[in-house]
């Protein structure tokens, strides 16, 4: 009888464990060093814009946009930095079988993660009507829908293990 | 013997210069292509303490309606839940509760 696969990403102990390949994992890693880079850079960056959205959308508020635009966009690169930090380093090493994130680390995770599938689904310009299926093998950007659908994948196994400890008694509870 | 307070000239208050009552403010999550279904209801749950039912609710508005309404108050606490939203990648914005 065929034993039951592991979950990809599962609760363990007093956190999570991710149940991924080390090259799997590293990709992930990577690609939230280069959202680091992008943060830091050029604010007229178009594939940031969705990580720093109007937050007063009606026509009469621009003025009070701006000013939250001014003052609030230096304290959102920071959060995101400082949950890159958290994450850096516990994706595991060559060799892991897999990587043990703590509680925090997992909260972390799952919005820097969220953020370069923002990033990228700009990039590609994802919309409603998106379906992988519809990228064919000669796409010249095949791989980078490939990366999107895989990332999203792996947001979609956080959000299920973060539910399962949700439901075993901390549902309706405020987690942050 | 102390001696008897003078009386003091007091102004009527200038009604035009009263400070209008602080209008409330509404947050409002727009739907997007990318934020998942799941990670959206996890926000909701997180941030603001709703149930799974109330938080899949909200989360299906915002899916099958274009937005929903997921928090009000003073400006100050809708400018800071929507920075939070930010912050989580969610599409938010606020505007004055004018229903």
């Amino acid at each position: 009888m065929a034993r039951k696969p592991k979950p990809t990403v599962e609760r363990y102990g007093g956190g999570y464990r991710i149940n991924l390949q080390f090259e799997e994992r590293d990709l992930i890693a990577r690609l939230m060093g280069e959202m680091r880079s992008l943060l830091l850079g050029s604010t007229d960056d178009d594939r940031v814009r969705r990580l720093f959205p109007t937050a007063y959308h009606q026509e009469g508020d621009r003025a009070m946009d701006d000013e939250y635009q001014r003052l609030m966009r230096e304290d959102l690169v920071t959060s995101r930095l400082k949950g890159l930090d958290l994450v850096e380093g516990c994706l595991g090493t060559v060799g892991a079988a897999s990587a043990q994130l703590s509680d925090a680390q997992m909260l972390a995770f799952v919005q820097a993660l969220n953020g370069v599938r923002l990033v990228l689904g700009t990039v590609l310009d994802v919309d409603e009507d998106h379906d992988l299926d519809d990228i064919t093998d000669d796409h010249p950007l095949v791989g980078e829908y490939h990366l999107y659908a895989f990332l999203s994948w792996v947001l979609d196994w956080c959000m299920q293990a973060l539910q399962a400890q949700a439901g075993q008694g901390r549902s309706g509870q405020a987690l942050a | 013997m102390a001696s008897a307070p003078s009386p003091t000239v007091v102004d009527r208050p200038d009604v035009d210069a009263t400070v209008k009552p602080d209008i409330p403010w509404i947050v409002l999550v727009w739907n997007d292509p990318i934020n998942l279904m799941s990670y959206v209801t996890f926000v909701f749950q997180k941030l603001f303490g709703y149930s799974l039912d109330k938080a899949t609710e909200l989360m299906l508005d915002v899916h099958e309606k274009g937005r929903a309404v997921v928090s009000n108050g003073t400006r100050e606490k809708a400018e800071l839940d929507v920075f939070r939203l930010h912050e989580h990648g969610l599409w938010a914005t606020m505007q004055r509760d004018d229903t």
